[in-house]
C-alpha cells in the first residue's frame, strides 16, 4: 500500500505523466524557434500559432511573453512553470492543470527579448480581440488604447466584423479611427477618421485629436513648408520672461540672472566695504543692487543680464511660432474643427452630468430638510437637534450592520428602524422640551441646540470620535455611466428614488389623509384649527414623529456615502435651514424647490470654481442672504392675510 | 374745514379677495367720525392701509396740508406725520412702567442717535399725559399688571401723548365695563375737539353715544355716510345688516 | 417735530436728588464695579504672591473679555430681541485684526534680526518676502496678500478690529432688517452668514492662513523682555477696565427712552413702529454697535489666548454666546456677565481635568467627555424651568429685601405670567 502511494507520487511528480495535446503538438513543430526566439524568425511561428485558432493559445502566448513558460530539458516539452525555490511547479499548456514538479536545473525558462515580447503581445491582442469573454476583449482594447501601435490596426479591423457586443464594437471602431488618425499615411483615410471623431464624446477621441495637434515652439523664422499653428504674441500668449527664456535657450540673449545669482555675485565681489565702487551699506534697495550688478558685469566680473529694456525689439526680430508636428495642414485644420465640435459636445455632456450631480445633491438636501420643513411649518419652531436625528438614523444603520452582517438585509431592516428610532427621539423631544416652550421660538431654538450638543457628545462617548462605516450592499456599489463624461453612482440614484418616494408619501399624507388635513389646518391658522376641535398637541407630536423619522431615514442614506460621525448632522443643519427658508415654510413643494435651487446652485458654483468646495458653500450662502432680500417668504410663499 | 385725510379709489386684494374695493373716504380736522360695518367689511384693512402696514393695489391716500401721499411712506414716517393708531387688542409694553410707556410716546425726536445722546427729563410731561387718562397715580406700575380697561386708557394716553392730528381707534370699547366705556367716550369726544378722530366700532350703542358722523363700510367700500339715524334709515344699510341677519338665522 | 414738551430739560446722567439716579449710583452698576475691582485686585495680589499660575490669570483675563461679548449679546438679544447667531464672529474678526499686527510685527523683528547677519543690507523686497514665507509658508505661499497691506501698523489694525465688524454688521444688518427678516428667520440668516465667513476663513488661499489661523499672538512685539506673568496681569487689568467701561456704556444705553424703545422693539416691534420710531434704524444701530464692541473684546482676548483660527468663528461659538447669556439671565446686564463668567470658568474647570471624575462602579464619568452633555442638558433645564437664568436669583434676594420695589422684569415676564394663568 505504502509502495503504491509512493509510486503514485512518483508518477505525479514526473513531467512524463503529462499528456500531449494539440497545443503541445503545435508547439513542438516550432520547438526550437519558440525556445530560442529572435525577432527575425518568430513572426512566421506566431502567424502559425495564431492561425491554429486553439482556445488555449492566448493563455500560452500571455505566459510566454510573461516569462512564465519553461521547457523540460529531458523531453523538450513546454509547460507553464512557477518557480518555487529550487523547483518549478508545472502546469499543462493544454488546460492549465497541475502536472507535477521538476527540479530547477532540469528545465529552462523561456526568456523572449523585448522585441519578441512586443510581437507576441501583438499576436496576443489579435487573439484577445476575438476572445469569447467580453471582459478580455475590453481589457485588450484598454491596453491597445493605452499604447496604440499601427501594427495592430489590421487585427483590430479584422475583429470588428465579428463583434456582437454593441459597446465593444463602438470602441473597436473608435480605436480603429484613432490609430488611423495617428499613424495612418493616407490623407483621405485620416480625414475621414477625423470627421468621424468629431461626432464622438469619449476621452479617447479628444486624446486622439490632441495628439494630432501637438506643437513645438520655434524661435526665429520657421523652416520652409512648416505647418504653423500660430505666432505667439508676447503679453497675450506668453509672458515676456518666458519669451526671453526661449531666446536664451537659443543663445540669442544671455540667460536670465535671478536675484539669488545677483546677490551671490555681489557678495563674491565685495572688495573692502564696496562692490564695484558702491558701498555695501547702500545696497539696501533692489535698484541699487541691480545697478551694482550691471557695473560688475560691465567689468566682466559677472555674466551679463538679458537686455530687459530691449526685449520688445529682440522679440520682434525673433518671432516665436508654434509649429505642428503633423506636417499636413489639411489634417491639422480638420482636427482643430473636429476638436471644437467634440469640446462643445463634451461641454454639453458635462452640463448634463452636473445636472445629475445637482439633482442628487438636491435629493439629499430634500431628505435632510423636509422633516425640518414640516415641523417648522406646523409648529413654527426651529429644531436645532434635527441634524442629530440624521446622525441617530446613521448610527442605527451602523448598529444594525453589526448585528445583521448581510448588507442588503441590514439595509432593509435599518431604513424602517431608523425611521422608528429617530421618530421616537423626535416625539420625546417634542413632549419633553418643545411643548413646554410654546410661542417662544427663540428659546426653542436654543433649547434644542442644548439637546443637540448633548446628543452629539453622548454619541461621541458611546461610539468614539472615529468615523464608523456604514457599508452599502454590492448592488449599490459602482456607477451607471452613459458615456465617458456623464455618470452617476447607484447610491445617488437610490437616494434620488428614496427622496421621490418620501415626496410622494408626504404629498399623499398631506393631501389625502385626516392627519394631513389637520396638519395643513394648523400650519395655516393654528388658532382657527384649535377652535375646530383639532388637538394641536397631537398634530405637533405626529408631525414631529414624521419629520424626525424622515431625518433618520435620510441619515441611513447619507451614511452610505458619507462618513458616520457624531458631528455629521451638524454639517447638514444649516443647509437644511437654508433649504426650508429659501423654499418657503410649510410647503413640501417649497422644500423641493429650495433643495433644487440650493443643490443646483452649489453644483453650479463648484463647476465655475471646481477646485474649491468651501468657496462654493460660501458663495451659496451669500446668494441665499441676497435671495431672501428679494423673496423673504421663499419660493413657494404661504399666502393669505393671516401671514405676518 | 378742509380734508385732513383724503382716501380715493383705493383697492386692496388678498389672493383674489377684495378686502377694499374702490374706497373713497375723507375726514376733516377737527372731526369725530365712526366707521361701522359688518364683519369682513374691511374696517381693519382700511386702518392698515392708512397707517402704512399694507400698501394699496390702486388709489391714493393723501394726508395733511401738503397732501402727502401716505402710500409712499413707512409706518414710522406716517406715525411721525401725526397719525396715531390704537389697536383692537390693547397693545402696551407690558414689561415697562406706565411712565416708560408714555415717555416713549411723547412727541420728541425719534431718530436713534437723538434719543441716545439728547436725554431730557420727560417725567413732568409723562405725568401730564397720564393725568389725561387718569393713570397719574400708577406711574411706576408695570403696564402688564394694569386692568384691561386701564391698558386701553394707557394706550389712548400714549396716542394723545404722540400729539397726533389724526387718531385711528379700533374698537376701543371692546371688553370694557360700562363705567369704563363712559370714561372712554369722554376721552374720545374730548380728543376730537382739537383733532380728527376716526373710531371703528361694532357696538351701535357706543357709536350712538359718540354722537357723530357715521360711515358704513360694506364689502370694502363706503355704503352710506351721515348721522347714525340717517344711515340707519338707509335701505341699503338695512339690507346689508338685516340680510345678513336673515342669512345667519336661516 | 418739536422737542419734548418736558419743561425740566435735566440731563439724565447729571440728574440728582429727585431726578433719575445717576448711572454710577445705581445699585447694580455699583455692585458690579466693586465686584470687578475686587476680583481683579485679588487675582493680581495672588499672582504676585505666586499662589495662582500665569495661565489662571490669562483665563481670568480671557473670561472678562468674554463677558464683554456677552454684554453685547445681551444688548442685542436680551434687550432688543434680535437673536444674533453671529456675534462671536465679530469677536473673532477683532482677534484676526489684532492678530495680523502681532504676527507681522513679531515676524518682522525676527526677519530683520536674521537678515542683519547677511553680507548685504536687506532690501524692502527681501524683508517682505522673508516675512511672507515665514507667515504663509504653512499654506504653501510666500506672497503677502493684499489683506495684509496695513498689518505693520498698530493703529490701523486696531481701527480695523472695530471698523471691520462694524462694517460687516452694518451691511448685513441693513440688508436683513430692511427686508423685515425677524425672529428665527433672522437667527438662521445670521447663522448662515457666520457659516459663510468661517468657511471662507477655512480656505488656505484667502490670505489668512486657512485653518492654521494666526498663532504666537501671546508674544507682544517690542515687549519680548517682559515675562508672560507680567503681561498676563497687564492684560487682566486692560480687560477689567474694558469690561467696566462696556458695562457703564451698556447700562447707559439701556437706560432712559432709548432702552425703552429697545425693549419695546423686543416685545412688539410693530407697535413701536406706529409710535413713529424707525425700528430698523434702532436695530441696525444696536446690531452694529454691539458688533464693534465684540471686535474690541476679541482684540483683547486673542493676545491672551495666543491663537485665533476659523473654528473660533464657526456658528457654534456664537450659539454658545447666546447660551451664556440665557444661563446668566438675559435682559439684565449683570446676568450676561454672570452667565459668561460662570459657564466659561466651569467649562475650563471641567474640561481642564479640574473636576473629579465620578466612579459609578460600572462606569466612570470622565468630565472631559461628559461636560458638554451636562452643559447641554443644564441649558435645556434653565430654558425650561428658570427662564430668568442665574440672574433670577438676584430677584429673589431683592424681592425679599424690598418687597414693594419694582425690579426690572425679564423678557419672559409675559410668558411667565401666561404660564401662571394657565395653571
Amino acid at each position: 500500500m505504502r509502495f503504491l502511494l509512493a509510486l503514485a507520487v512518483a508518477l505525479l511528480t514526473s513531467p512524463v505523466a503529462a499528456q500531449t495535446g494539440p497545443v503541445q503538438a503545435l508547439l513542438q513543430t516550432h520547438a526550437e524557434d519558440i525556445a530560442k526566439p529572435s525577432r527575425r524568425t518568430i513572426q512566421p511561428v506566431l502567424d502559425d500559432l495564431a492561425a491554429s485558432d486553439l482556445p488555449a493559445m492566448p493563455d500560452f502566448l500571455e505566459a510566454w511573453a510573461d516569462k512564465g513558460v519553461v521547457r523540460h530539458d529531458a523531453d523538450g516539452l513546454f509547460f507553464y512553470g512557477t518557480r518555487e525555490g529550487d523547483i518549478y511547479a508545472l502546469r499543462s499548456v493544454e488546460d492549465g492543470t497541475d502536472v507535477g514538479e521538476v527540479a530547477r536545473r532540469d528545465a529552462s525558462e523561456l526568456k523572449p527579448n523585448a522585441g519578441v515580447r512586443k510581437l507576441i503581445a501583438t499576436a496576443l491582442v489579435q487573439f484577445q480581440l476575438n476572445d469569447p469573454d467580453p471582459d478580455r476583449r475590453r481589457a485588450a482594447l484598454d491596453s491597445l488604447s493605452r499604447n496604440p501601435t499601427p501594427d495592430l490596426l489590421a487585427p483590430l479591423r479584422a475583429s470588428i466584423e465579428a463583434e456582437e457586443d454593441r459597446l465593444i464594437r463602438n470602441r473597436k471602431e473608435a480605436l480603429d479611427r484613432l490609430i488611423t488618425i495617428r499613424f495612418g499615411t493616407d490623407q483621405t483615410a485620416r480625414l475621414t477618421a477625423i470627421d468621424w471623431m468629431a461626432d464622438r464624446i469619449s476621452l479617447e477621441a479628444r486624446a486622439a485629436l490632441n495628439a494630432v495637434l501637438t506643437t513645438d515652439r520655434i524661435v526665429g523664422t520657421p523652416p520652409e513648408g512648416a505647418n504653423i499653428a500660430r505666432t505667439l504674441q508676447v503679453g497675450t500668449d506668453i509672458t515676456a520672461e518666458v519669451a526671453l527664456d526661449l531666446l536664451a535657450d537659443e543663445g540669442i540673449v544671455p540667460d536670465a540672472v535671478s536675484r539669488a545669482d545677483r546677490d551671490a555675485a555681489l557678495v563674491a565681489n565685495i572688495a573692502g566695504a564696496a562692490v564695484a565702487g558702491t558701498p555695501v551699506a547702500q545696497l539696501d534697495t533692489e535698484e541699487a543692487r541691480w545697478t551694482a550688478y550691471a557695473a560688475l558685469s560691465g567689468t566682466g566680473l559677472a555674466p551679463p543680464r538679458p537686455p530687459v529694456d530691449a526685449a520688445a525689439i529682440l522679440l520682434a526680430m525673433n518671432p516665436i511660432t508654434e509649429v505642428y508636428d503633423e506636417a499636413d495642414p489639411a489634417i491639422t485644420e480638420a482636427a482643430v474643427a473636429a476638436l471644437a465640435q467634440v469640446d462643445a459636445r463634451v461641454a454639453r455632456a458635462q452640463a448634463a452630468d452636473m445636472t445629475l450631480d445637482a439633482v442628487s445633491l438636491a435629493s439629499i438636501y430634500f431628505l435632510a430638510a423636509i422633516g425640518l420643513a414640516i415641523t417648522f411649518g406646523v409648529m413654527g419652531v426651529i429644531n436645532m437637534a434635527h441634524g442629530e436625528f440624521i446622525m441617530i438614523g446613521a448610527y442605527t444603520g451602523y448598529v444594525v450592520q453589526q448585528i445583521v452582517p448581510d448588507y442588503t438585509w441590514s439595509l432593509v431592516i435599518a431604513l424602517p428602524l431608523a425611521f422608528v428610532v429617530a421618530g421616537a427621539a423626535g416625539v420625546a423631544l417634542e413632549r419633553l422640551v418643545i411643548r413646554h416652550l410654546a410661542h417662544r421660538p427663540l428659546e426653542t431654538l436654543l433649547a434644542t441646540f442644548g439637546i443637540s450638543v448633548a446628543l452629539q457628545q453622548i454619541f461621541k462617548n458611546i461610539f468614539g470620535t472615529q468615523a464608523v462605516p456604514l457599508t452599502s450592499p454590492d448592488w449599490l456599489a459602482g456607477a451607471w455611466s452613459l458615456n465617458d463624461v456623464v455618470g452617476i453612482s447607484y447610491i445617488r440614484i437610490a437616494i434620488f428614488v428614496l427622496a421621490a418616494v418620501f415626496l410622494a408619501l408626504l404629498v399623499y399624507i398631506l393631501r389625502r389623509t385626516r392627519l394631513g388635513l389637520e396638519v395643513r389646518a394648523v400650519t395655516q391658522n393654528p388658532g382657527m384649527a384649535a377652535s375646530l376641535g383639532i388637538d394641536p398637541d397631537r398634530v405637533g407630536m405626529a408631525t414631529f414623529a414624521l419629520g424626525s423619522g424622515i431625518a433618520g431615514v435620510a441619515g441611513v442614506a447619507i451614511g452610505l456615502f458619507a462618513q458616520v460621525t457624531s458631528e455629521m448632522g451638524a454639517g447638514y443643519i444649516v443647509q437644511s435651514f437654508m433649504t426650508v427658508v429659501v423654499g418657503g415654510v410649510g410647503s413640501v413643494f417649497g422644500t423641493l424647490a429650495g433643495a433644487g435651487l440650493i443643490g443646483g446652485l452649489q453644483k453650479g458654483i463648484e463647476w465655475l470654481n471646481p477646485s474649491n468646495t468651501l468657496a462654493a458653500q460660501t458663495y451659496m450662502i451669500l446668494f441665499i442672504i441676497l435671495f431672501i432680500q428679494v423673496r423673504p417668504r421663499g419660493i413657494v410663499a404661504q399666502k393669505g392675510r393671516f401671514v405676518q | 374745514m378742509s380734508a385732513l385725510l383724503e382716501v380715493s379709489g383705493v383697492t386692496k386684494t388678498f389672493d383674489g379677495f377684495r378686502a377694499i374695493d374702490d374706497l373713497s373716504f375723507s375726514v376733516n380736522e377737527p372731526e369725530l367720525r365712526a366707521i361701522i360695518g359688518p364683519n369682513g367689511a374691511g374696517k381693519t384693512t382700511f386702518m392698515d392701509l392708512v397707517t402704512g402696514k399694507i400698501r394699496p393695489d390702486a388709489g391714493t391716500i393723501c394726508y395733511g396740508d401738503l397732501s402727502r401721499d401716505l402710500t409712499k411712506m413707512s409706518e414710522a414716517q406716517i406715525a411721525r406725520a401725526g397719525i396715531g393708531r390704537k389697536f383692537q387688542k390693547p397693545t402696551v409694553f407690558e414689561d415697562q412702567t406706565v411712565e416708560e410707556n408714555l415717555t416713549m410716546a411723547l412727541a420728541a425726536p425719534r431718530a436713534p442717535f437723538a434719543v441716545l445722546f439728547r436725554r431730557t427729563d420727560a417725567r413732568v410731561a409723562a405725568r401730564g399725559a397720564a393725568a389725561r387718562v387718569g393713570l397719574e397715580d400708577r406711574m411706576q406700575t408695570p403696564a402688564g399688571v394694569l386692568s384691561h380697561g386701564q391698558k386701553q386708557w394707557l394706550e389712548i394716553g400714549m396716542l394723545l401723548a404722540q400729539e397726533p392730528r389724526l387718531l385711528l381707534v379700533d374698537e376701543p370699547a371692546a371688553g370694557m365695563t360700562s363705567a369704563e366705556r363712559e370714561r372712554t367716550t369722554e376721552m374720545l369726544v374730548e380728543a376730537a375737539k382739537t383733532r380728527a378722530v376716526v373710531v371703528i366700532e361694532h357696538d351701535m350703542e357706543f357709536v350712538r353715544r359718540l354722537n357723530c358722523r357715521v360711515t358704513v363700510l360694506h364689502e370694502g367700500h363706503a355704503l352710506a355716510e351721515g348721522s347714525l339715524d340717517h344711515v340707519c334709515a338707509d335701505p341699503r344699510v338695512i339690507d346689508v345688516y338685516l340680510g345678513r341677519q336673515e342669512a345667519a338665522d336661516a | 417735530m418739536t422737542d419734548a414738551a418736558s419743561s425740566s430739560g435735566q440731563k439724565y446722567l447729571g440728574g440728582a436728588g429727585a431726578g433719575p439716579r445717576p448711572l454710577i449710583a445705581r445699585a447694580d452698576v455699583l455692585v458690579f464695579l466693586c465686584a470687578l475691582a475686587f476680583v481683579t485686585i485679588v487675582a493680581t495680589l495672588m499672582a504676585q504672591a505666586g499662589w495662582v499660575s500665569t495661565s489662571f490669570v490669562k483665563l481670568l483675563g480671557k473670561t472678562l473679555c468674554l463677558c464683554i461679548a456677552a454684554l453685547a449679546m445681551d444688548l442685542v438679544w436680551g434687550f432688543t430681541g434680535i437673536l444674533s447667531l453671529g456675534h462671536f464672529a465679530f469677536f473673532g474678526i477683532g482677534g484676526y485684526a489684532i492678530g495680523m499686527w502681532l504676527m507681522w510685527s513679531r515676524t518682522e523683528g525676527i526677519v530683520l534680526e536674521t537678515l542683519s547677519r547677511a553680507p548685504l543690507p536687506a532690501t524692502p523686497l527681501e524683508i517682505e518676502e522673508a516675512i511672507g514665507s515665514q507667515i504663509f509658508g504653512v499654506v504653501g505661499s510666500s506672497d503677502v496678500p493684499a489683506l495684509w497691506t496695513f498689518a505693520g501698523s498698530l493703529p490701523l489694525q486696531l481701527a480695523f478690529a472695530v471698523l471691520v465688524p462694524g462694517a460687516i454688521a452694518l451691511i448685513f444688518g441693513w440688508l436683513a432688517f430692511r427686508s423685515r427678516v425677524v425672529g428665527v428667520y433672522l437667527s438662521i440668516l445670521t447663522q448662515a452668514g457666520t457659516l459663510a465667513l468661517s468657511l471662507w476663513l477655512f480656505q488656505n488661499d484667502n490670505g489668512l492662513r486657512g485653518n492654521n489661523g494666526l498663532s504666537g499672538l501671546q508674544n507682544i512685539p517690542g515687549l519680548s523682555g517682559t515675562p508672560q506673568s507680567t503681561l498676563s496681569l497687564w492684560f487682566l487689568w486692560g480687560s477689567a477696565v474694558a469690561l467696566a467701561l462696556a458695562y457703564l456704556l451698556a447700562a447707559w444705553t439701556v437706560s432712559g427712552r432709548f432702552g425703552s424703545v429697545l425693549r419695546g422693539i423686543r416685545d412688539d416691534e410693530a407697535r413701536v413702529r406706529f409710535l413713529g420710531y424707525e425700528v430698523e434704524r434702532y436695530k441696525l444701530a444696536v446690531f452694529t454697535g454691539t458688533a464693534m464692541a465684540c471686535g474690541v473684546a476679541g482684540a483683547l482676548y486673542y493676545p491672551q489666548a495666543g491663537i485665533v483660527n476659523p473654528a473660533e468663528i464657526a456658528p457654534i461659538a456664537s450659539i454658545y454666546l447666546a447660551v451664556w447669556v440665557a444661563i446668566g439671565g438675559r435682559g439684565r446686564l449683570y446676568g450676561a456677565v454672570i452667565g459668561a463668567a460662570v459657564v466659561s470658568l466651569a467649562s475650563s474647570w471641567f474640561t481642564g481635568g479640574g473636576a473629579p471624575d465620578i466612579d459609578l462602579g460600572f462606569y466612570e464619568i470622565k468630565w472631559t467627555d461628559w461636560w458638554l452633555v451636562l452643559l447641554g442638558l443644564s441649558f435645556v433645564a434653565v430654558t425650561l424651568f428658570a427662564p430668568k437664568g442665574l440672574g433670577g436669583l438676584v430677584d429673589l434676594w431683592t424681592a425679599r429685601r424690598a418687597m414693594r420695589r419694582q425690579g426690572d422684569l425679564g423678557p419672559d415676564q409675559g410668558a411667565l405670567r401666561a404660564e401662571e394663568e394657565s395653571r
